[in-house]
């Protein structure tokens, strides 16, 4: 898939945006603007997270940046702890009628919105249901309730279900972050007929949360005051602000110079050079995400019309087989993460370790380039005079594109690699570097051999699982599609609706590993690793941040931002903020020699045409 | 060189002696008068010089840097480790050697420039001879779409362009050209204008010539010195153009050039960990065979234009 969930696909920039990389990187050196304001409560300063903020309606966001801010101004009805249990938020408590089918909320009572209006269970029923019924509000979550038969509010504090399946995951449909977050009825009436264009940019935001959203400027910041009165215990801090980076090196500099106190999304070399520092923490947490490769094995559409320019050869298993053996993950985990990663076999990411699935011996694709080689070989894909392989069927060469992000600097990293190890295995790869639009677009439509791409996901997995199912096929017509591999099987399919109405979590974990052994065995999306992700923090500016040890599974701890920013108190203040170090200064040559160059440029062209002039 | 001679090669031989004198000035000498005076300028000659080497190296560069030096599959040097033995400056992160990253780099960074160039001289001297030949509607049409070029802010053009045609080298280099052809076009309107004026073009016309043939016997001769100056300048801002574009990622993100490896050094953390010999040799790199380029275009510039020798 294609465009949608970002919030569960890391931000990418857009190609055009890179432009203003340089601009980024000399704000942030320079200035740190509005950093100092600080009244007696303390501020809470850290970048936009991700690539930033796509839009503040809640209906449309998907950036992580975007789910980020709501997941602190607007409620959920419960969320979920780090080590899976669930726990109230809006709702008290909860029940299920016998046949699985109703779900019964208790709203909390005596709650108010940020304008003095109580929060009622009609809020979320109408909530609920504009997503249901309004295409435009379904456009971020519509998945989330695509179960949903009826959502009603017969009175102010009950709010109650009716689902058309059992659905187990009910619990993780409205939660902070990853899910649906529950927006003033009051408020938001008004804007249903312009919903699309609605940017909710009066400020203060009417919301309710740990944070009432005080002021927003695009590509610059996001102003927090704290809500004193939050039911799950106020801020610890009085205001929070997320600055704009378009680049962590320069988010990484502020850091340092003490213009920051938290920055999350470091890419290893900063982690390491942040871990020598004296001041900083920087820590890791288990990664939510995995990033691999996808095989198109026969782009389709629901009713099986074969469309796109996928080559004929990546519809054989064997070949699939091939690359996913030719493949050291190890290496790729040492040099592109520098160890800060785990080798990747399973779908699902080692943050849902009671769902995580591991290839037993036999099943194992390791890296086996002879075996890889000779898999080809029975299989008749003979080597031609130059080295490359021949498709017995179609006659064609085995030769792929290799499509990947264009501002993902892994990405043309790993790539990399994996066309000197295809090359051995006698498999040409061209690299093709696209924007993401591109690149998601021809996806869609079946226009690529080999995709680079990454996924993450919040603490329920059905989403991730749902774009691998037959229904997630484009139409007749090859449109709508949310699929992500074109990856269809019956098996799957079956377990996945089975998953989804299994309310023993046993039970479930059982069928979800059996859903990622028949993905593993297909290699249509070939792991590769999952990253840790990568966060520190300045120790003299903020206590409380959660960065442990690993534990005995060799998992770090991890928190989403939600509880991470509710967490964090201010530390007694040392205000010195120790001098920026040398890193700061090649940052600021850099960025002289660079800005020096381009004006050199204009420079030598005027000359030139003032020069030339008759 | 020689074809910088309108008057004696058009003329009849009668006509010849008083308007063209064909004794003192250097660059009437030919080719070695040429030469001769581009060695007096030394900042030309140590422009050249650097362009020799850096032509030198690259070109030789398959002879001692083999494929497995460049090959991440391949190399085991540290990661990102600064200068020590075997690797005079230091590795990249996956191991490679910044050394000859750089002199391959040059490989990349000099034909982009240079065939950006060619695609910029070509496209400018073909618009500026027509619009000058033909002028009317032609040549207005012509220079009001060169003016708008000439508005147009380069770099963010060009970062559009790189965005619609999509990445890699060759959407850079035409990215390049697009940008920078105008001012060419402008200067050898100028002088296209400037030499019909001339009467050995009338005689020509006189004599039966059509335009096409003015325009390449007679016209183009005498604008390409100018040419010429004007294309040494332009590759030096090619291959700049180039670094920019390619360090803002819009190049080829896994080929091997200078703007790529200053790209791959900012994202991969290099300025926040201090690694200074993965930044600073692509930099000094590109600034050097800039000034190459420039120190030997301003000299060619200062022998063969015409109007510099007019006015000393």
């Amino acid at each position: 898939m294609t465009t949608s969930t970002p919030l569960r696909r890391t931000g990418r920039k857009a190609a055009a945006l890179t432009a203003s990389l340089l601009l980024g990187t000399a704000a942030g050196l320079v200035a740190a603007p509005a950093a100092s304001a600080d009244d007696g409560g303390g501020t809470l300063r850290m970048p936009i997270t991700g690539i930033g903020i796509d839009s503040l309606n809640p209906f449309l966001a998907y950036f992580a940046g975007s789910l980020d801010v709501f997941s602190g101004i607007y409620p959920a009805l419960d969320r979920v702890e780090q080590d899976g249990t669930v726990k109230p938020y809006l709702a008290d408590s909860w029940t299920t009628s016998s046949d699985k089918l109703t779900w019964t909320f208790k709203i909390h009572k005596g709650l108010k919105w940020s304008d003095g209006k109580p929060i009622t269970a009609e809020d979320a029923a109408w909530t609920f249901n504009l997503i249901m019924k309004n295409s435009t509000a379904a456009t971020a979550n519509g998945s989330l309730v695509g179960n949903f038969a009826s959502v009603s509010a017969p009175d102010a504090t009950t709010l109650v279900v009716k689902t058309k399946k059992p659905q187990a995951t009910m619990l993780s449909v409205s939660i902070p972050v990853s899910g649906i977050p529950i927006v003033p009825k009051h408020i938001w009436e008004s804007h249903v007929k312009d919903l699309k264009n609605y940017k909710n940019d009066s400020f203060p935001i009417v919301g309710y949360g740990p944070w009432t959203l005080t002021d927003y400027k695009p590509e610059q910041y996001v102003k927090f005051d704290a809500n004193k009165d939050f039911l799950l215990g106020a801020p610890k801090y009085a205001h929070m602000i997320q600055q704009a980076f378009k680049n962590t090196d320069a988010a990484v500099a502020a850091l340092r110079s003490g213009q920051l106190d938290y920055v999350s999304g470091l890419n290893p070399t900063q982690y390491q050079a942040l871990r020598s520092q004296s001041g900083v923490k920087a820590f890791e947490q288990v990664g939510n995400r995995w990033n691999g490769i996808e095989v198109n094995g026969g782009a389709r559409t629901r009713d099986g019309k074969k469309i796109g320019t996928g080559h004929p050869a990546l519809g054989d298993v064997k070949v699939r087989e091939a690359l996913a053996l030719a493949i050291d993950r190890a290496t790729i985990v040492k040099r592109v993460r520098d160890g800060l990663a785990q080798v990747g076999a399973s779908y699902l990411p080692p943050s849902l370790p009671q769902y995580a699935w591991q290839p037993s011996g036999s099943e194992k694709f390791g890296y086996d380039p002879a075996k890889a080689d000779s898999v080809l070989d029975a299989a008749g894909y003979k080597k031609g005079s130059d080295g490359i392989r021949v498709d017995p069927k179609s006659k064609r060469k085995l030769e792929f594109r290799l499509g990947i992000h264009s501002d993902d600097d892994a990405d043309a990293k790993v790539s990399t690699y994996l066309a000197g190890w295809f090359k051995e295995i006698g498999v040409k790869v061209d690299i093709q570097s696209m924007s993401s639009s591109k690149l998601n677009a021809d996806l869609a439509k079946g226009d690529w051999d080999i995709l680079m791409d990454s996924w993450s996901t919040g603490p329920d997995p059905t989403y991730l699982l749902g774009i691998q199912t037959c229904a997630a096929l484009p139409d007749s017509k090859g449109e709508g599609g949310s699929t992500d591999s074109f990856f269809c099987d019956k098996d799957y399919d079956d377990l996945f609706l089975r998953q989804q109405s299994a309310f023993d979590d046993k039970q479930r974990a059982d069928l979800l590993r059996r859903m990622q052994a028949i993905l593993y065995k297909a290699n249509e999306n070939i792991m590769i690793y999952n990253a840790n992700g990568l966060a520190a923090y300045r120790t003299d500016r903020v206590n409380g941040i959660v960065a442990g040890k690993a534990d005995s599974t060799g998992a770090f701890p991890a928190q989403n931002s939600f509880d991470q920013y509710l967490d964090a108190t201010p530390a007694k203040a040392s205000s010195s903020s120790s001098g920026s170090g040398s890193g700061t200064v090649i940052g600021v040559s850099v960025t002289v020699v660079v800005v020096l160059a381009a004006g050199g440029v204009f420079l030598a062209r005027r000359r030139s045409s003032s020069d030339d002039r008759e | 060189m020689t074809h910088h001679e309108p008057l004696t090669k058009a003329d009849p031989p009668v006509a010849a002696p008083p308007v063209a004198p064909v004794t003192s000035k250097p660059r009437h000498n030919g080719f070695t008068g040429f030469i001769r005076s581009f060695l007096r300028i030394r900042s030309g000659v140590a422009g050249l010089g650097i362009l020799v080497v850096f032509a030198l190296l690259a070109l030789c560069a398959p002879l001692f840097i083999s494929h497995n030096d460049l090959d991440v599959i391949k190399v085991d040097g540290p990661s990102l480790h600064s200068p020590t033995d075997g690797y005079p400056l230091g590795t990249d992160q996956e191991g490679r050697s910044i050394l000859l990253l750089v002199i391959w780099g040059a490989r990349s960074s000099l034909s982009i420039g240079l065939m950006a160039t060619v695609l910029t001289v070509v496209l400018g001297s073909a618009v500026g001879l027509i619009a000058g030949h033909y002028g009317g509607w032609i040549g207005k049409a012509l220079m009001h779409l060169t003016d708008w070029f000439i508005a147009l802010p380069g770099l963010p053009l060009a970062i559009s362009l790189s965005a619609v045609i999509g990445q890699g080298t060759a959407s850079i280099t035409i990215a390049i050209a697009i940008t920078s052809w105008s001012s060419t076009a402008r200067l050898v309107r100028a002088q296209t204008l400037a030499v019909e004026a001339k009467p050995f073009i009338e005689r020509a016309r006189a004599l039966g010539a059509g335009g096409p043939q003015v325009m390449l016997r007679h016209v183009l001769p005498n604008v390409t010195p100018l040419i010429l100056v004007s294309s040494t300048l332009t590759v030096a801002s090619a291959i700049l153009s180039e670094a920019t574009l390619t360090f803002l990622g819009l190049g080829d993100p896994t080929g091997i050039s200078w703007g790529a490896m200053l790209n791959s050094a900012l994202s991969g953390g290099a300025v926040t960990s201090g690694a200074w010999w993965y930044l600073y040799p692509p930099g000094i790199a590109i600034l050097i065979v800039v000034l190459g380029f420039t120190l030997t275009g301003r000299a060619v510039e200062t022998i063969l234009n015409p109007r510099s020798v007019k006015t000393r």
